[in-house]
């Protein structure tokens, strides 16, 4: 295909003057990961003689799948060295591991493709095909010829840094910040720890925290060894507690109790509370945010409230009132305050169907039962006075049951 | 690329010093832990037990009675070494070998050893459905129903077992194993001579001896099985907090082997070999112990051969599998489905009827494509294992995991040893 240059069936090929007379072989194509969406090629490594001499892009005059013509027959003939946040496309990027982030999968590159740009050659895509991995074990006239497989537009890759870099050069990918938490969970999981740790660290902190709670334990478990304690004590304080706790409970004593240490005082005061009760029981993995109201709030005063607890949006789906020594009175729904007039109290409100409630130390299968019973989307969790302490919501049950998932022989399906 | 200083220790042994109902407790928490990531190293080790293992073993015993025992206990430390050294690779760096080799050392080095590796595993996956005809065909039943049975249980076993279904039959095929210790004993052998054979290493300065030497080093450490285990290892999601754990697998999965190997080796020597019977093949060995060591013991082997023939039948496609798709970068998992991954399926099922179809098809030279099988894994072994080597010492794929320059010795020692092996039988080829 005209235009497109093969990094591939570049490597290996003629490096000449204009005049045609052969200055070297070319081995590398060096980029850096900038700002924009597709990267421009800074330079070439070119073998000359025993040497790998660096050629700087403006001395290149074309390249086509032929090989590369220069426009200079000057060359610096010091051995090239990698610059920090340089980028080797055959050594760093070529069958390596790339995150395609429209389709939310890790594939493997089998060639990258260069195209002309005014003055500049940029990266404009990545190859996964077979055949093009195929093709690149045959001669070299089928190695150079660039026929696209399965291409991929380059600014829909999230590419890593270049090894030994100690600083992430390239901006975290936009379109990897919308993906949901669930299939971020799954990226991450499908990596190797270094390629891992690199794209949870170019997330923004409260999507890195919503994409641990979508984790498997083991893997959760994983990525807090592997970042600094403090660092891993800031994303644990921005998880839900009942998902913080369970990956606390996973750890070593000593561990537990350096990351509490790291962690602002009250969420580790919470944790350390959740941590008290056993793990199968319904303490143990209920949810504390509540949003509690006294029997004479008015609606508003309550919405209010509720605005205040945004980022704990997913964990609340009704208001719990209480009478004046803190006991359960009601779970008011979130669609009968939305539609209640402002200025009514909560009073008003009340009345039955009366929630389902489990005691603190109920079992996992009590509260299943309660709540497939029941019908709802939560259950409230009380403790011996009948006083609100907590909320189990159906999908943190989900997650418990969803381990019968997989099993595809008949009897394991009942 | 850098791996920050870790506050976590992954590898940090249980807080000292709590009171004994916590410790017990602990205890019972660290065997669930090891229950949970038992498989790779259990299944990967034993399915080295197939039927040209138990033929091995059993030349070697039968030939040269106790006096080479020793040469299975440097084959079962040699594969202590390397399917750990898979396996961790593959829990850190969550790639199996195929794609690793691409990544580290280019495209075309990576399709000769895949390549390499997929012909010599549809040969021995013919060897292991030889296994089953020739084991079924000692209790009575025709090949030409034994073997497509066993063919459709194994894919029916992958098609529709997932993860965990897979695991569960695989690791309870390995209690076949049970009868090989079992016809061991009943053969009555010289403890005493057996233990010396173990301990002290001497070997007939012939072709004969080197050939079953190392052929018994070849048929513990195969390409196959490394292959397996590290792509196991990383569709079962282990993690590196697992591997503590996963060492105890592979540790046990490994010292079983040469465990079974071992009975192998000394019910044949304590019975074939005073009475200098020559055997080819485990089938005949199953047959030659009737008269020696009674009906029973004949049973046994002949059982076991058939169970290990299965296992290693279900583990050859799927090890195959794993390494094409890793290759070429498509999904490889027993719990994806295969539309989701077409070419790990496709795969298993191609080797699967392949390997089949070659025990079955009248005329076929079964022989030669065993010995080119042997001759290809062999070949393949030495840069498997310098490439597992180049990649546990990578700083930018292992990071703190890297194999560091004193643990690295063990490595090339073995890798030393194996290729003086190879070199020594190229030697006496040509002479």
């Amino acid at each position: 295909m005209e235009g497109l240059v093969s990094v591939a069936g570049l490597a290996g090929g003629p490096v000449a003057t204009i005049g045609g007379s052969e200055v070297g072989r070319l081995v590398d194509v060096v980029v850096r990961w900038g700002s924009g969406l597709y990267p421009a090629a800074t330079g070439l490594v070119v073998r000359v003689g025993v040497r790998r001499a660096f050629v700087h892009a403006g001395q290149i005059a074309q390249m086509t799948s032929g090989g590369v013509e220069l426009n200079s027959v000057r060359l610096d003939l010091r051995d090239f060295v990698r610059r920090p946040g340089e980028v080797l496309l055959n050594r760093d990027v070529l069958d390596h591991q790339l995150v395609d982030v429209d389709g939310a999968r890790v594939v493997r590159a089998s060639d990258l493709y260069l195209a002309r740009v005014g003055q500049l050659y940029l990266l404009v895509g990545v190859d996964i095909g077979m055949r093009t991995f195929l093709r690149r074990l045959g001669p070299a006239r089928l190695r150079r010829s660039v026929v696209p497989g399965l291409v991929i537009d380059w600014a829909d890759v999230a590419p890593f840094t270049a090894p030994g870099a100690r600083v992430r050069l390239r901006e975290p990918h936009q379109r990897l910040r919308e993906l949901h938490p669930g299939e971020l969970a799954d990226l991450l999981e499908d990596l190797g720890r270094a390629e891992r740790r690199e794209l949870l660290t170019s997330l923004a902190p409260e999507t890195a925290a919503d994409v641990l709670e979508e984790m498997a334990t083991g893997e959760l478990i994983e990525v807090l060894r592997d970042a600094a304690p403090e660092e891993a004590a800031a994303l644990l304080a921005r998880m839900e507690p009942d998902e913080a706790v369970d990956a606390l409970r996973e750890l070593a004593d000593a561990d537990r109790r350096a990351l509490l240490a790291a962690m602002p005082a009250p969420t580790a005061a919470e944790l350390t509370g959740l941590l008290a009760y056993p793990e199968r029981e319904a303490g143990g993995f209920m949810t504390p945010h509540l949003v509690v109201a006294q029997l004479s709030d008015a609606v508003g005063a309550v919405l209010g409230r509720l605005r205040a607890e945004k980022e704990h949006a997913t964990d609340i789906d009704a208001v719990v009132v209480v009478d004046d020594d803190g006991r359960l009175v009601d779970d008011v729904p979130l669609f009968d305050l939305l539609v209640a007039d402002t200025a009514d109290r909560m009073e008003t409100l009340v009345g039955p169907p009366w929630p389902a409630t489990v005691d603190v130390h109920a079992g996992l299968e009590q509260v299943v039962d309660k709540l497939t019973g029941n019908r709802s989307s939560s259950l409230l969790v009380v403790d011996a006075d009948e006083r609100p302490v907590g909320r189990i919501l159906a999908d943190d049950i989900l997650d418990v049951l969803a381990t019968a998932r997989g099993r595809r022989w008949p009897w394991q399906q009942r | 690329m850098s791996t920050p200083p870790s506050g976590l220790n992954a590898e940090r042994p249980l807080h000292r010093g709590r009171p004994a109902t916590t410790r017990r407790a602990a205890r019972r928490v660290r065997l669930l832990a090891i229950l949970a990531v038992v498989g790779p190293g259990l299944i990967a080790g034993l399915s080295d037990d197939d039927p040209a293992g138990i033929t091995t073993y059993s030349v070697l015993g039968a030939r040269y009675g106790y006096r080479l025992l020793w040469v299975l206990l440097v084959s079962t430390i040699a594969l202590i070494l390397f399917q750990d050294l898979g396996a961790r690779i593959g829990v850190v760096t969550r790639q199996g070998i195929a794609g690793l080799v691409r990544q580290r050392y280019g495209a075309r080095a990576a399709s000769v050893a895949i390549v390499a590796l997929v012909a010599a595993n549809v040969g021995t996956t013919a060897a292991e459905f030889a296994g089953v005809a020739a084991g079924a065909e000692l209790f009575g039943l025709s090949r030409y129903a034994a073997v497509p049975a066993a063919a459709l249980l194994v894919s029916a076993l992958v098609l529709r077992g997932g993860f965990r279904g897979v695991q569960r039959v695989l690791l309870a095929l390995s209690a076949v194993f049970v009868a090989y210790i079992a016809a061991g004993i009943l053969a009555h052998p010289d403890w005493l001579a057996a233990t010396r054979g173990l301990a002290v290493p001497s070997i007939p300065m012939t072709r004969e001896a080197i050939v079953i030497a190392t052929a018994t080093l070849g048929t513990t450490l195969a390409p196959w099985g490394l292959a397996f285990i590290q792509s196991y290892a990383v569709d079962k999601r282990l993690t590196t907090g697992d591997l503590p754990y996963l060492r105890v697998d592979v540790i046990t999965g490994a010292v079983l082997t040469g465990v079974i190997g071992f009975f192998v080796v000394v019910a044949c020597a304590a019975t074939l070999h005073p009475h200098g019977v020559r055997i080819t093949d485990a089938a005949q060995a199953a047959q030659a112990l009737e008269p020696l060591a009674g009906s029973l013991a004949r049973d046994l082997f002949a059982g076991g051969l058939v169970g290990a023939a299965l296992l290693a039948a279900s583990i050859l496609p799927l090890s195959t599998s794993y390494a094409v798709a890793d290759l070429t970068g498509r999904p490889a998992a027993l719990d994806d489905t295969p539309r989701e991954a077409p070419l790990f399926y496709a795969t298993f099922a191609g080797v699967t009827v392949v390997g089949a179809t070659l025990v079955l098809i009248p005329g076929v030279p079964l022989v030669g494509v065993l010995v080119l099988t042997q001759v290809l894994n062999a070949v393949l072994l030495l840069p498997l294992l310098a490439f597992l080597y180049g990649i546990a010492r990578d700083h930018e794929l292992m990071g703190r995991f890297r194999a560091t320059r004193a643990a690295a010795g063990p490595y090339l020692l073995a890798i030393a040893a194996i290729a003086a092996c190879i070199v020594a039988l190229g030697v006496s080829a040509i002479r």
